[in-house]
């Protein structure tokens, strides 16, 4: 026997679940970093950079269903874990608690911080010995990439204070620098003589770096300058 | 001076730009922010954290990897 109210049951299930769906978009497009990195890796797919188009493709995926679950249940709040704000904790839970566990930290940073720096020596130099856009580098910086994202997911390693405000001038400063180096860089990669093809009168930073990277040590102080960058964001 | 140099030089400039700025951080009642703090201050929430670090592991595919 036929249901003859299935066909109207099936649309309107369909028109729920795509209701939901253009929903749940605009919710992950509301958030200005993940519109950027969908930007970007498809930008960077279209150059035939697809393993950097996967990475900014699954990050905004991530941070896309975090907003729509976030906004499912408004009391997981806008996660800053780890992030408090400026009190006169320091008083109140006992200045002489708090001496000894910044003792305390001084020493386990003391054999941490060495050990680190060694790691990131071994790791550049061993790296740094495969050749470049070979699939040995892109593993190598894919594992400790995919482990500084996942750590950085639930907010900073250490509590630490909410950041300062900045205010008008410095936002502007800053901008005007960054903004500044992204559209200088723009107006060399365009004006080459393809999108693909290198311009030695027309240099991209990429450009620039290609003969420093092209040679062993090159590539080995460029990886630790790129693990330092890492650590300091890490510990924003 | 030819395109290269021009093009050399307008990236350093911006490099010393960014060196002063951070300079002037270091006073004290400056109202230029380190750039530590303005990292700290994009990084505060999870989506400008995150957006950061693959911007972070992006560098490192682009240089070095495929």
């Amino acid at each position: 026997m036929n249901d003859p109210t299935a066909g109207s049951r099936g649309r309107a299930s369909i028109g729920a679940a795509v209701g939901a769906v253009a929903r749940n978009t605009t919710t992950a497009l509301r958030d200005i970093v993940v519109v950027i990195l969908i930007l970007a890796g498809t930008f960077d797919g279209l150059s035939g950079n697809w393993p950097h188009a996967v990475l900014l493709y699954t990050v905004a995926i991530a941070l896309g269903r975090d907003a729509v679950r976030r906004r499912a249940s408004p009391e997981l709040g806008t996660p800053t874990a780890g992030q408090v704000p400026p009190t006169a904790s320091a008083v109140e839970a006992g200045e002489a608690v708090e001496a000894v566990e910044a003792v305390r930290r001084q020493a386990r940073r003391l054999v941490a911080v060495p050990m680190l720096l060694l790691a990131i020596l071994a790791y550049a130099v061993v790296v740094g010995g495969f050749a470049r856009y070979s699939w040995p580098t892109t593993i190598a910086v894919i594992i400790p990439g995919a482990v500084v994202l996942a750590l950085s997911w639930n907010g900073p390693l250490k509590p630490r204070e909410a950041p300062a405000a900045v205010g008008t001038v410095g936002t502007v400063a800053w901008l005007a620098v960054f903004i500044g180096i992204g559209l200088w860089e723009l107006t060399q990669l365009l004006l080459q003589p393809s999108l693909t093809t290198d311009s030695w009168r027309h240099p991209t930073i990429s450009v620039l770096s290609d003969p420093i990277l092209a040679t062993h040590p090159g590539r080995t102080i460029g990886l630790i300058l790129w693990l330092l960058f890492g650590w300091f964001l890490l510990d924003r | 001076m030819n395109s290269h140099d021009v093009a050399v030089s307008v990236y350093l400039l911006f490099a010393i730009a960014a060196l002063v700025l951070q300079a002037l951080s270091l006073r004290q009642d400056s109202k230029i922010p380190s750039l530590g703090t303005v990292f700290s201050r994009v990084m505060r929430t999870r989506s400008g954290r995150v957006g950061v670090m693959a911007g972070w592991v992006w560098l490192g595919l682009h240089f070095f990897a495929r």
